[in-house]
């Protein structure tokens, strides 16, 4: 047997399922998604194959309205080098993943081009059952075709009437649109996009200090006890101190040799008095390098 | 080549910004944009302010080395004197009859011994600001009767005495880093020195040397800026870190051996 009792908050018709948005604001997200779709980078983008068009915008004669042949329509794309993008919606048709494929969405692809006219005179006919093709009367743009996804540059195929009634609709900023009761096109952001030009300018380069172009990177640690070159980069009195040293060092060495061999000589001479001269000379030599031993261990 | 010309200047006359017309026939070469003469004048100007500012550094690095130099001679001698004023002056005593007593010292140096866990709270905070958070962690640090008291209470974790020349000499050289923008950054050269205490007029190592020796004017912002010093532990051990070294142990005063602990460490 199952279990009792209802869902926690069952799901009701009644959810409020529309939104309202602002007239200024849905106009505003047209023109944004209209202005998207004039910049090849953009649309390339989204991921249209618009690589071979002829030009963006891409508007064709108002004799397109007119077709009444799928054929035609195929034709149309492929000699204004659309047919690539119709051909990757062709490669993007695949079944849905998920829950949706058991609820009526099993089949999904890409979108394609989107063609905008102004007048239906068998162009919907024409072109509807191409895959990926959607279709939009230049009166009543639809932003969810527009940028589908919530994101803009759409591929769009004009055709010239569509193209021109533009004007009318948004206005331009001289004038203000004739078929809607009180707008114009909204103000730029920035008038001068071009940012390269802005920063190369007198104004800004002038104000600039001089670029760092050398890189300043991490020295080693030497050990200033061990390298000289490095102690005497940091103390350059190390170097007459250590030439010192040595110089001391030998001279002492020196002497130290010359007193072995005089004591040698007289032991040589004096073989009975050896014992008195040779402890005498040793206290010598051992005082002789006691004081410069001393004197090194100050300086040291 | 004739038919070739005209056209040819048609074309640039299209082309160019800026061009006048007369001169179309003569020239071959598009006209240097105006922004381009200005970037090369800035850049000519530029260049012969940087060759002067050149020769001006290169000048006084060798005044300043030459400066060094005479300083750390100086040095050395002052360093001498001292060693046998300490040796004249007994030896004057004890002709006369008399005891030379030497100045107490004034320059410590302590190494902390024992390591961070279980340490009570007022000894920590006293070696937080001897700046001794490591073990094996040494500073140097100026003897006044503040200073002793404070050695006093953190006594069973430090060991510390009174460190000869050439153990400042060594510890600095060997295992001296600067506080440089709060980094710690080798001194590898005397620039770096100089940039961050030249206004006292300390520009090298000897400089440094000299004032952490002989507890200068100055002490107090020279030892903060070196950074502690980090220390090997000891090669051939302690003794024992837990007692005093009166008892033959290795912490609290232990005066001149000192040297031979630091010898041991650095």
């Amino acid at each position: 047997m199952c279990r009792g009792g209802r869902m926690f908050a069952p799901t009701k018709t009644w959810r409020r399922w529309h939104r309202r948005v602002n007239i200024m604001q849905k106009r505003y997200a047209i023109c944004s998604a209209l202005a998207a779709s004039a910049l090849p980078a953009l649309v390339m983008s989204k991921g249209h194959r618009i690589e071979e068009i002829p030009e963006l915008p891409l508007v064709v004669e108002d004799k397109v309205e007119g077709y009444k042949k799928t054929k035609e329509a195929v034709l149309l794309l492929k000699k204004l080098k659309a047919w690539n993008d119709i051909k990757k919606v062709y490669a993007s048709q695949r079944m849905r993943a998920g829950k949706g494929k058991m609820r009526n969405r099993r089949r999904i692809q890409r979108r394609g081009p989107c063609i905008i006219y102004n007048e239906d005179n068998g162009i919907i006919r024409a072109f509807r059952n191409i895959p990926g093709i959607t279709l939009l009367n230049v009166n009543k743009l639809n932003l969810l075709r527009l940028a589908p996804g919530g994101h803009v540059g759409r591929f769009c195929i004009w055709t010239e009437s569509a193209f021109r009634k533009l004007d009318d609709l948004y206005g331009t900023w001289r004038k203000a649109a004739t078929l809607k009761s009180d707008y114009n096109l909204p103000m730029h952001k920035m008038t001068n996009t071009d940012i390269g030009r802005i920063m190369r300018s007198q104004e800004i380069q002038k104000a600039l200090r001089a670029p760092k172009k050398k890189i300043q990177r991490r020295v080693l640690k030497k050990n200033p006890l061990k390298n000289l070159r490095i102690m005497i980069k940091l103390n350059p009195y190390a170097k007459t101190m250590r030439r010192n040293t040595i110089l001391r060092h030998a001279q002492n060495h020196k002497l130290k040799e010359e007193k072995k061999a005089k004591a040698r000589a007289k032991l040589a001479d004096k073989a009975p008095a050896a014992p008195k001269a040779e402890p005498a000379a040793k206290k010598a030599k051992t005082a002789k390098a006691a004081k410069p031993a001393a004197k090194a261990k100050a300086e040291a | 080549m004739g038919t070739g010309a005209p056209c040819r200047c048609v074309l640039f006359a299209y082309l160019s910004s800026g061009a006048t017309m007369a001169d179309k026939e003569a020239k071959k070469v598009p006209s240097v944009p105006e922004s381009l003469l200005k970037k090369r004048q800035a850049y000519a100007v530029m260049k012969a302010k940087r060759q002067k500012k050149i020769l001006a550094i290169k000048k006084y690095r060798k005044a300043q080395r030459k400066l060094i130099y005479a300083r750390a001679q100086a040095y050395h001698k002052e360093y001498r004197h001292m060693y046998r004023q300490e040796i004249r002056m007994a030896r004057m005593a004890r002709k006369a009859g008399n005891y030379y007593v030497p100045a107490e010292p004034k320059l410590a140096f302590v190494i902390r011994i024992r390591g961070t866990n279980g340490v009570s709270p007022k000894v920590r905070k006293v070696l937080q600001l001897l700046r001794l958070r490591q073990i094996f962690n040494g500073t140097f640090v100026k003897l006044n009767k503040a200073s002793i008291n404070m050695l006093r209470i953190v006594e069973p974790y430090i060991a510390w005495g009174y460190p000869n020349l050439k153990s400042v000499h060594e510890l600095i050289y060997k295992r001296g880093y600067g506080k440089i923008n709060k980094q710690r950054i080798a001194l590898t050269d005397n620039r770096l020195i100089q940039k961050r205490l030249g206004k006292l007029g300390i520009i090298c190592m000897e400089d440094v040397i000299h004032e952490i020796y002989t507890v200068g004017k100055n002490f107090k912002v020279v030892n903060n800026f070196l950074w502690p010093f980090k220390l090997s532990s000891p090669r051939g051990g302690m003794k024992k870190k837990t007692i005093h070294f009166v008892e033959g142990g290795d912490a609290g005063n232990r005066e001149d051996q000192i040297n031979r602990l630091i010898r041991r460490m650095n």
